[in-house]
């Protein structure tokens, strides 16, 4: 091992830590304060608390109205006033929603879509974004402007242009059809080139000193030094592909093909919905995407945190 | 089957190749033969009546057996962006549902197929003339609905006021309102809701105005009459008799109506089975006819229609399913699901039967007097106008007067553009 490249990967130890770090500004200053503020203050983290946990009453009100209609009748779901609690306890609202469309179909067409545009994301855009970022080429920056360009355009705009081009493919109604334009985004290369620029040119040239070449350098030293690069765009394209209805409703017509997400927009009748079945299919629809958060918690966190967004 | 083989776009396929390749696999899912049987694709937006659709398409694959039909449904907040999407595209069901706001822009676009071979005599002429444009038949009529006052007999009775006569006026139905009202239990007596075909089409036309001319060129806005038909509403809010129009945005009026809030509210046809399946007011609620204003009780009527996609595959076909999904043995089964009124002549009475607690011919009798839905070739670019200018009128933030005056003045300006 020669001594740049040895150099290198003790940089790269010590530039994981530092390059997480930069991403969570918030959580470093945080401590840095918290002395400062010291023992006169010390009832202070109760008033936090106490306006914590009345942001976090208004952001569960929402799950908990869903989850308690779910089991109400349809009456007492309408009701003037309403009630909180359902009476009488109704069960039969989940075996409605298994009645009246194929959920294990829905449930696994949004897991595809999920899943596959998920893993196109991360492989294109990490491609790409590090294109731009490391790769010197012949109109590098103008086509980069040309796809920033594509974040200003909204998407109905080109639903009606991307429609012909999937129709003329023959992926009207087809798995294809859903999945593939959403492999790839003009977002997500953006959020990877800033990404890579911002990791220091050093240790990729150290590799190419010892002579590995382009592919190597990225596959084997960028790309697990953009980690968290990547898991917050995991985060936001599993949950866009998840919630995504417009171009899953407009291209798909059998309810066989159909994601979730359409599936539970068909409950909505024209002068009349049966909202506990429809409540009942949400939260049904909502279950895995929360198992996922539990889960991956500390990863969301982080994403979140890189970007300061929340999609 | 609706896949077709890659034919245009040479340019896309290639930019997208690299992509084709990675699924090539997965493109290939089977398509049946192309001759021998037929599958045609039925649009509707209403999943209340997606049984009564399945069984109308069983019944034409059972003289058509080598026809079936799926049914295709979109709920309507996004039916109509999906259809204009498809239906550009060169796709879109072979067979779907139309409504008068649209007709006159997809049959003016040749979108729509003309419908020569069907017979018009069995359907309502106000239906008819929906449908036709430049005197060419589009569609057919599958259904119908008109305005009725439903009312909540219960609070009637607590009143100790007598139920609507059939030949009631404005006048008694103020009084009416006004003797149900009690602020103490937190009654309207009315609810003087922002709906065009429900309430202030109604009344427009009640008082003697037009809210479009039955060609497309004029409006009725601005005239005294129209002012007269949206008073009618926007004095019961100002004397306390209706909810505010901040109230109604809050909570839904029917959803008042159906808690028992509201005493008596306008609605239509469809109401009917929502009313019927909703225990809390299946037994208390009934229908009466629409009060009659300066110029009689007119309702408007409006209803769907079949048309076929004039870029589909098998237009023969299609016109066949066309028609029989509006004709006398579907109206027939439509009427037995009690969803909608089956337009064709004749086949009503088994959907007033279907509710014998609701006096529902009061609908049926509306045809005598019914006047057309407002349309237009460009119906939302005047909805949008009107939307906007009631709103702050029913809100109280303008003068209905003012209002009115505004809406005769750019209403009438989104028609002429429409001439041009």
């Amino acid at each position: 091992m020669s001594e740049a490249l040895r150099e290198a990967l003790t940089d790269t130890a010590s530039a994981r830590p530092a390059a997480t770090a930069a991403t969570r500004p918030a959580t470093r200053t945080a401590p840095r304060t918290a002395p400062a503020a010291t023992t006169p203050r010390r009832r202070q983290p109760w008033v936090v608390h106490a306006l914590l946990a009345a942001g976090a009453v208004v952001m569960v009100f929402p799950f908990a109205w869903q989850l308690l209609t779910a089991f109400k009748t349809f009456q007492a779901s309408v009701q003037v006033p309403p009630s909180i609690l359902p009476d009488p306890w109704v069960f039969t609202n989940f075996g409605e929603v298994f009645a009246s469309m194929p959920f294990g179909s829905m449930f696994l067409n949004s897991v595809l879509l999920t899943v596959l545009r998920t893993a196109g994301q991360v492989v294109l855009c990490t491609m790409a974004g590090y294109a731009f970022a490391r790769l010197s080429f012949p109109g590098r920056n103008v086509i980069f402007v040309a796809f920033l360009s594509v974040l200003m355009v909204p998407t109905q705009l080109y639903l009606l242009p991307q429609y012909e081009i999937v129709q003329a493919l023959g992926w009207l109604d087809s798995l294809p059809g859903l999945v593939m334009p959403g492999i790839f985004s003009a977002f997500g290369t953006f959020l990877m080139r800033q990404f890579f620029m911002s990791l220091p040119a050093e240790l990729e040239e150290a590799a190419r000193l010892d002579g590995a070449n382009p592919w190597q350098a990225f596959s084997r030293v960028m790309v697990p030094l953009a980690r968290p690069g990547i898991v917050a765009l995991t985060v936001f394209t599993v949950l866009w592909s998840w919630n995504d209805l417009l171009w899953p409703l407009v291209v798909t017509t059998s309810p066989e093909k159909m994601p979730l997400s359409v599936g539970l927009a068909q409950m909505v009748g024209l002068h009349g919905t049966d909202f506990p079945v429809l409540m009942a299919g949400a939260l049904l629809a909502t279950l895995p995407m929360l198992v996922t958060f539990m889960v991956l918690q500390r990863q969301f966190i982080q994403g979140i945190a890189f970007t300061g967004s929340k999609g | 089957m609706r896949h077709s083989a890659p034919r245009r776009y040479a340019a896309a396929v290639l930019a997208l190749a690299p992509a084709l390749a990675l699924t090539a696999c997965a493109g290939d899912d089977g398509t049946a033969a192309a001759d021998g049987p037929v599958t045609l694709t039925y649009g509707i937006w209403d999943k209340n009546q997606e049984p009564a659709m399945r069984q109308i398409a069983d019944a034409f694959t059972e003289t058509h057996p080598d026809v079936t039909v799926e049914i295709e449904l979109t709920p309507f907040a996004d039916y109509w962006t999906k259809l204009r999407t498809a239906v550009s595209g060169g796709t879109g069901p072979d067979v779907f549902w139309m409504n008068g706001p649209n007709i006159q822009a997809y049959a003016s676009n040749g979108a729509l197929e003309p419908l020569a071979d069907l017979d018009t005599s069995g359907y309502p002429q106000g239906l008819v003339d929906l449908y036709t444009v430049d005197g060419t038949v589009y569609g057919a009529p599958k259904d119908f609905d008109t305005i009725g006052v439903w009312y909540n007999k219960d609070l009637f009775d607590a009143a100790g006021v007598e139920y609507p006569a059939d030949d009631w006026t404005w006048d008694d139905y103020v009084e009416t309102a006004e003797r149900l009202t009690d602020p103490d239990k937190g009654v309207w007596g009315s609810a003087a809701a922002l709906n065009d075909q429900q309430n202030y089409y109604d009344t427009i036309a009640q008082a003697g105005a037009e809210v479009i001319s039955s060609d497309g060129t004029t409006t009725g806005y601005g005239t005294p009459e129209a002012l007269t038909g949206l008073e009618f509403w926007t004095d019961q809010i100002a004397a306390g008799l209706s909810p505010t129009q901040e109230q109604m945005t809050d909570t839904s009026p029917e959803t008042l109506f159906t808690s028992g809030k509201v005493a008596m509210y306008w609605s239509g046809s469809w109401s009917a089975v929502a009313y019927d399946s909703n225990e809390a007011v299946a037994e208390s609620v009934d229908v009466a006819p629409l009060p009659a204003g300066p110029e009689g009780n007119q309702s408007v009527i409006h209803g769907v229609g079949n048309v076929v996609n004039a870029g589909g595959e098998h237009k023969d076909v299609a016109a066949q399913f066309a028609a029989f999904a509006s004709s006398e043995e579907a109206a027939t089964i439509q009427a037995e699901a009690g969803a909608v009124i089956p337009a064709y002549t004749g086949t009503q009475q088994a959907w007033v039967d279907a509710m014998p607690q609701y006096h529902l011919d009061v609908f049926i009798d509306a045809l005598e007097t019914a006047v057309p839905y407002p349309a237009s070739r460009n119906t939302s670019a005047w909805t949008s106008v009107q939307d906007e200018v009631l709103t702050q009128v029913w809100s109280g933030n303008l003068e209905p007067a003012e209002g009115n005056a505004q809406l005769g003045e750019q209403v009438q300006a989104a028609l002429d553009a429409e001439q041009e």
